[in-house]
């Protein structure tokens, strides 16, 4: 059986040669994968705010920026080398049409165009993806393959 | 007093809050007893402050296909609305309104989600009518939605938006039966901590 690590809302977990990641239900959540083929090291963060609000904010993996930072931090003190790493994302869909809530109408689309926006500047592409539309999805990666894979209700399973 | 977080809210606020929660629900469930002609009762409602995942966990399967009917609320008091039903309830409902024995959430009829909504829509106006007449606040409610999807990506709504100012999020819920029967349907109160305070200060909780 193989070992499943699951990752929480406003979270990262990193694991090394065997093992899948997998965060479930990614509604206008991000969900980013970066894997090092070399040393078989992946990550799975999932984020759910496009940038931090206060400077202060302990809470790292809930934004795009600081949640990219740190897990690239941990990657490297791990051995990952940026440019071998493999980046995909996965989410930011719009489950609902709203009009208040602080501009939170387009709260997916702005997460994927941040967290894109930030991997660019770190000089990390994104290699595929799967965000947008209205619809949640299970994102996992098989950290012996690098293989990523997403699920949503009423679709089969696919590679990402 | 007025709190920053809502861990800070003391026992008494939280009594208030499930006092809200029970005038509210007991409105809806009236409400919804005379939709489906059959008796609709709520269970005690509870007052939940939790972590983004604690709060997911507590609410079942965030992979569950589930219809939910989702409220804007602003004005007064802001947060949102959420009346979640498993697929079990869904039926159930379509049953009693329109006749129909099987129906899959993912294939629903334009006519099966306009009944969806249209008992979403009443459940959630009863309940904030009786929130407001209890404590005078205004609230102005969006147009109701519909969504079908798994449950942890529609909890990513209400989260993402009180997340930007909070670790935690709370809820005030309450379970509705129908016909004694306990149908997994759930009422979701999220207010925004802001709110929390005019909803004291209304009642004259210092």
């Amino acid at each position: 059986m193989e070992k499943k690590i699951s990752v929480g809302i406003a979270d990262m977990k990193i694991t090394r040669q065997e093992g899948i990641l997998i965060t479930y239900a990614l509604g206008s959540c991000i969900g980013v994968s970066f894997y090092d083929p070399m040393i078989k090291l992946g990550a799975l963060l999932h984020i759910m705010l496009p940038e931090k609000g206060k400077a202060n904010d302990t809470n790292v993996f809930k934004f795009a920026d600081s949640g990219v930072k740190e897990t690239l931090r941990k990657l490297t003190a791990f051995g990952a080398t940026k440019r071998r790493l493999v980046v995909k994302i996965a989410g930011g869909a719009k489950m609902f049409e709203m009009k208040g809530g602080g501009g939170l109408g387009n709260i997916g689309e702005r997460n994927a165009q941040n967290v894109k926006r930030i991997l660019m500047a770190e000089g990390l592409r994104v290699t595929s993806e799967d965000t947008g539309a209205n619809y949640a999805r299970t994102m996992l990666l098989d950290v012996a393959t690098g293989q990523v894979y997403i699920r949503s209700a009423g679709k089969p399973e696919r590679m990402l | 007093m007025a709190i920053k977080a809502y861990e800070e809210m003391n026992e008494l606020g939280l009594d208030i809050l499930k006092e809200i929660g029970t005038i509210g629900g007991g409105n809806a469930a009236t409400a919804l007893s005379s939709m489906l002609s059959s008796q609709v009762t709520m269970a005690v409602p509870s007052v939940k402050i939790l972590d983004y995942n604690a709060a997911l966990a507590c609410l079942g399967d965030p992979e569950e296909l589930v219809a939910a009917i989702f409220v804007e609320m602003a004005g007064e008091v802001s947060g949102i609305m959420l009346f979640v039903l498993t697929k079990e309830v869904s039926d159930e409902i379509l049953f009693r309104m329109l006749g129909k024995t099987e129906s899959e959430l993912l294939e629903l009829e334009e006519i099966d989600s306009s009944v969806l909504i249209e008992i979403g829509n009443i459940v959630i106006s009863s309940y904030i009518t009786a929130m407001s007449s209890l404590t005078g606040v205004n609230v102005e409610l969006s147009v109701p939605q519909l969504a079908i999807n798994m449950l942890g990506g529609i909890m990513s709504v209400p989260i993402a938006m009180m997340g930007q100012h909070s670790d935690k999020i709370m809820m005030i819920t309450g379970d509705f039966k129908i016909d004694g029967k306990a149908l997994d349907s759930t009422m979701l109160l999220l207010p925004d901590v802001e709110s929390l305070n005019v909803l004291m200060k209304k009642l004259g909780v210092e």
